[in-house]
C-alpha cells in the first residue's frame, strides 16, 4: 500500500467514525429530539442586543422580543456602540414608547466587538438570566419560552436554539440555509453528550450567576460565543438545546461577507482552542471530545488540503508537460482511453461516506423542514455537497495565517 | 454518562466492521481482477507454448507462415491485454498481486520479443517489431508525461500499421534477467526506449510520421 492510499483509508475511517456516532446518537435519542422541558419556575430575563449600525434590522429585533410569549421577559436592553447610522434614534424611539420595557443604551466609545457591547449591556442587567440576541436576528413567539425549562435543572449554566438563516433569495444565502440546519441538527444531537460547544450569538440565554462567575465574554476573543460556552462546561455545568426553539437571522448575502464571518469564525476558534489547551484530554467532555475534535478538523483539514494540493500539483506538472509533447509529436492530447473507469477501493469507500452524508443531510433538511420557505432545491444541495463544503479548508489556511500572523480585527 | 461514553466505543466498534467489511470486499474485488489477468495470462502463456510447438516444425513453408500469423495473434493478444493490466494495475489499491502479474506478463512479452526475432530470422518473414521498454510505476513525472505521450503515439502507430508490426510493450523496471541482457546488448540506460527491428533505438519522442518511416 503506497502512503496515499494510508492517507486515504485514515480519512476515510475518520470520517465513517463521525458519521456513525451522529447516526448512533440519532437513534438512541430520535424520540427526545424535539423535547424541551416545560418550565416550572419563571425566572426574571432580561435580553441584550448589541448593535452597531443596524438601522435596517434592529426594529424587527427589538419588535421579535416585545412579542416573545415568555412572561418572565423583563427588560430588553438594547446597546448601541456608537453607530454611525440611525440605529440609536431607532432605539430610543422604542424605549419612549415602551419605558417600563425596553432600555436604550450607548457606549462611551465604539468597542468595535460585539463581545464589548454586551458585557456593557450585562452590567445593567439584575435578572437571574440573561440572554443575547444579535441585532439582525428574530427569535420566534415561543422561542424563548422554550428555552426556559432547562433552566429548571441547577447544572444547567446556557441555553441556546436552532439558528436558522432568514432571507433565502441570493444562491449562497441558499446555501448557508442549508449548512445553518445542519449545524443546528448536528448542535442538538451533539447536545445529547453534553457536548454543546458554541451558544450562538443569535440567541443564547444565561444563567445570570453563571454568566458572572465566568466573567462575562472575552473581549480578546472574535468568537465569543465559543469561547463562553467552553468557559461554562469546563465548569461542569450543562449547556442545553431546544429544536423547536428557533431564531431567524441575517446570513451575510455577499462572498465576501461570508469570507470574512468564516474567517473570524475560525480564528476564533483557533483563540479558543489555544486558550484551552491545557484541558486535553482532562475536564470531561470539553477535554475528551470538544477540544480533539476540533483540533482534528484543523488537522485534518489542513493536512488534506497539502495531500490534496500536492496530488493537483502533479497531475497538472504531468497533464502539462504530456500537453506539451503531444502537440510537439502531433498525437491526441486526450483520447477515451486516458480515461480510466475501473472503480478500486478507495472510490468505493468515498462513494459509500458521501452517499451516507447525503442521506444524512436530506433527513436533517426533512426533519428541519419549515411550510414558510421552499423546499430546498436538488442544484443547491448538490453545490452544498461539493462545492461548498470543499471551501473550507482552503478558508483554514488563511485563517491560521492570520492567527499567527496576528492580522485580525472584528 | 456512562452511557453517553459508550455511544462513542459503539461508533468505533461499528466503524470498526464497517471498515473491515469494505476492505475484506476491497482485497475480494482486487483479487477478482488479479483472477481475471490470472486467466488470460494462462490462455496466453497456453498460446505462446504452442507457437514454441510451431517452432520447432520450422523448415516448412506452410509453417512458416502459420507461425508468424500465430505470433502476430499472440502479440495483439498480449498488447490488448497489457492495456488492461495498465489499468487493472492503476486502480489496485490495497494488495500487491498485480505488480506479480505484471511481472509475470513482462517475461511473457520479453519471450516474445525474442521469439519475433527468431521468427524474422528463420522464416524471413516482412513484419516489423517495436518493442516499447517503459518504466513501470515511474516517479518521475517528466518520465511519466513522456511515456503517456509514447503509449499514445505507438497505439496509433499500431492502429496505422495493423498486421505489418508486432508491437510488444515491456516494463523493464521488473529485474528480468532475460529483459536486463538483452537492454545491456542494445545499451539501454535509460527508459523509456523504443526499438523498431533491432536497429533502430529511439530515445525521444517521435511522431508516428516519423515513426513510420523506419519501415520504409
Amino acid at each position: 500500500m503506497d502512503i496515499i492510499t494510508i492517507i486515504y483509508i485514515a480519512y476515510s475511517v475518520i470520517a465513517f467514525y463521525f458519521l456513525f456516532l451522529f447516526i448512533l446518537i440519532y437513534f438512541q435519542n430520535r424520540g427526545k429530539i424535539f423535547y424541551y422541558p416545560e418550565y416550572i419556575q419563571e425566572y426574571s430575563l432580561s435580553m441584550v442586543v448589541p448593535c452597531y449600525n443596524e438601522e435596517k434590522t434592529i426594529a424587527n429585533t427589538i419588535q421579535a422580543l416585545l412579542d416573545s410569549s415568555y412572561n418572565g421577559l423583563k427588560k430588553i436592553i438594547v446597546v448601541d456602540d456608537c453607530s454611525t447610522d440611525n440605529s440609536y434614534s431607532i432605539i430610543k424611539d422604542f424605549a419612549k414608547k415602551f419605558p417600563k420595557k425596553i432600555v436604550a443604551l450607548q457606549t462611551k466609545e465604539n468597542t468595535g466587538k460585539a463581545s464589548g457591547t454586551k458585557n456593557y449591556g450585562a452590567k445593567f442587567v439584575d435578572t437571574e438570566l440573561i440572554g443575547f440576541t444579535d441585532a439582525d436576528s428574530y427569535p420566534e413567539k415561543n422561542a424563548i419560552k422554550q428555552m426556559i425549562g432547562f433552566f429548571d435543572t441547577e447544572k444547567t449554566g446556557a441555553v441556546t436554539s436552532q439558528v436558522l438563516v432568514k432571507k433565502r433569495e441570493k444562491f449562497i444565502e441558499k446555501l448557508q440555509a442549508i449548512e445553518y440546519k445542519v449545524i443546528a441538527f448536528t448542535r442538538k444531537l451533539l447536545g445529547f453528550v453534553d457536548s454543546i460547544y458554541v451558544t450562538p450569538g443569535p440567541l443564547a440565554i444565561y444563567r445570570k450567576k453563571i454568566f458572572d462567575e465566568v466573567g462575562g465574554f472575552d473581549e480578546s476573543n472574535m468568537t465569543e460565543d465559543i469561547e463562553i460556552t467552553w468557559n461554562i462546561i469546563s465548569r461542569g455545568y450543562k449547556v442545553e438545546m431546544p429544536l423547536p426553539s428557533k431564531v431567524y437571522t441575517s446570513a451575510p448575502e455577499k462572498f465576501r461577507g461570508w469570507y470574512g464571518q468564516r474567517i473570524r469564525w475560525n480564528i476564533g476558534g483557533l483563540q479558543t482552542m489555544n486558550k484551552y489547551k491545557n484541558v486535553f484530554l482532562k475536564k470531561g467532555m470539553l477535554g475528551t471530545f470538544v477540544l480533539p475534535l476540533f483540533i482534528l478538523y484543523w488537522c485534518l483539514g489542513l493536512f488534506g488540503l497539502i495531500v490534496l494540493s500536492y496530488r493537483i500539483f502533479r497531475e497538472s506538472i504531468i497533464q502539462v508537460l504530456s500537453t506539451g509533447y503531444s502537440i510537439e509529436t502531433q498525437s491526441a492530447i486526450l483520447t477515451l482511453r486516458d480515461i480510466n473507469l475501473t472503480p478500486n477501493v478507495l472510490v468505493f469507500f468515498g462513494m459509500t461516506i458521501f452517499f451516507l452524508s447525503l442521506v444524512f443531510t436530506i433527513t436533517i433538511l426533512a426533519y428541519l423542514k419549515e411550510d414558510e420557505f421552499k423546499k430546498t432545491g436538488l442544484l443547491s444541495l448538490l453545490i452544498y455537497m461539493f462545492v461548498y463544503l470543499t471551501l473550507y479548508p482552503l478558508m483554514l489556511v488563511t485563517s491560521l495565517y492570520k492567527f499567527l500572523k496576528g492580522k485580525y480585527s472584528w | 454518562m456512562e452511557g453517553k461514553k459508550r455511544i462513542f466505543w459503539d461508533a468505533f466498534l461499528l466503524t470498526l466492521v464497517v471498515f473491515l467489511a469494505g476492505l475484506f470486499l476491497g482485497i475480494s474485488f482486487e483479487s477478482s481482477k488479479v483472477a481475471q489477468i490470472n486467466e488470460y495470462y494462462a490462455n496466453s502463456e497456453i498460446f505462446l507454448m504452442d507457437i514454441l510447438a510451431l517452432n520447432n516444425m520450422i523448415g516448412l513453408e506452410k509453417n512458416c507462415n502459420l507461425l508468424a500469423d500465430a505470433n502476430l495473434k499472440m502479440a495483439d493478444k498480449v498488447y490488448e491485454e497489457a492495456l488492461l493490466l495498465e489499468k487493472y494495475s492503476d486502480s489496485e489499491k490495497l494488495a500487491q498481486a498485480m505488480d506479480l502479474a505484471h511481472k509475470r506478463y513482462d517475461l511473457l512479452r520479453t519471450f516474445l520479443w525474442i521469439d519475433s526475432v527468431n521468427i524474422k530470422n528463420k522464416c524471413n518473414s516482412n513484419f516489423s517489431t517495436v518493442v516499447y521498454i517503459y518504466e513501470y510505476k515511474t516517479k518521475d513525472l517528466v518520465k511519466k508525461a513522456t511515456q503517456n505521450v509514447w503509449s499514445k503515439i505507438l497505439y496509433e502507430l499500431k492502429q496505422n500499421k495493423g498486421d505489418k508490426i508486432v508491437l510488444i510493450p515491456i516494463a523493464g523496471n521488473n529485474d528480468i534477467e532475460s529483459l536486463e541482457s538483452l537492454k545491456r546488448k542494445f545499451e539501454i540506460s535509460n527508459l523509456p526506449v523504443v526499438i523498431i527491428n533491432e536497429k533502430n533505438l529511439i530515445t525521444k519522442l517521435e511522431s508516428v510520421g516519423e515513426l513510420e518511416r523506419y519501415f520504409e
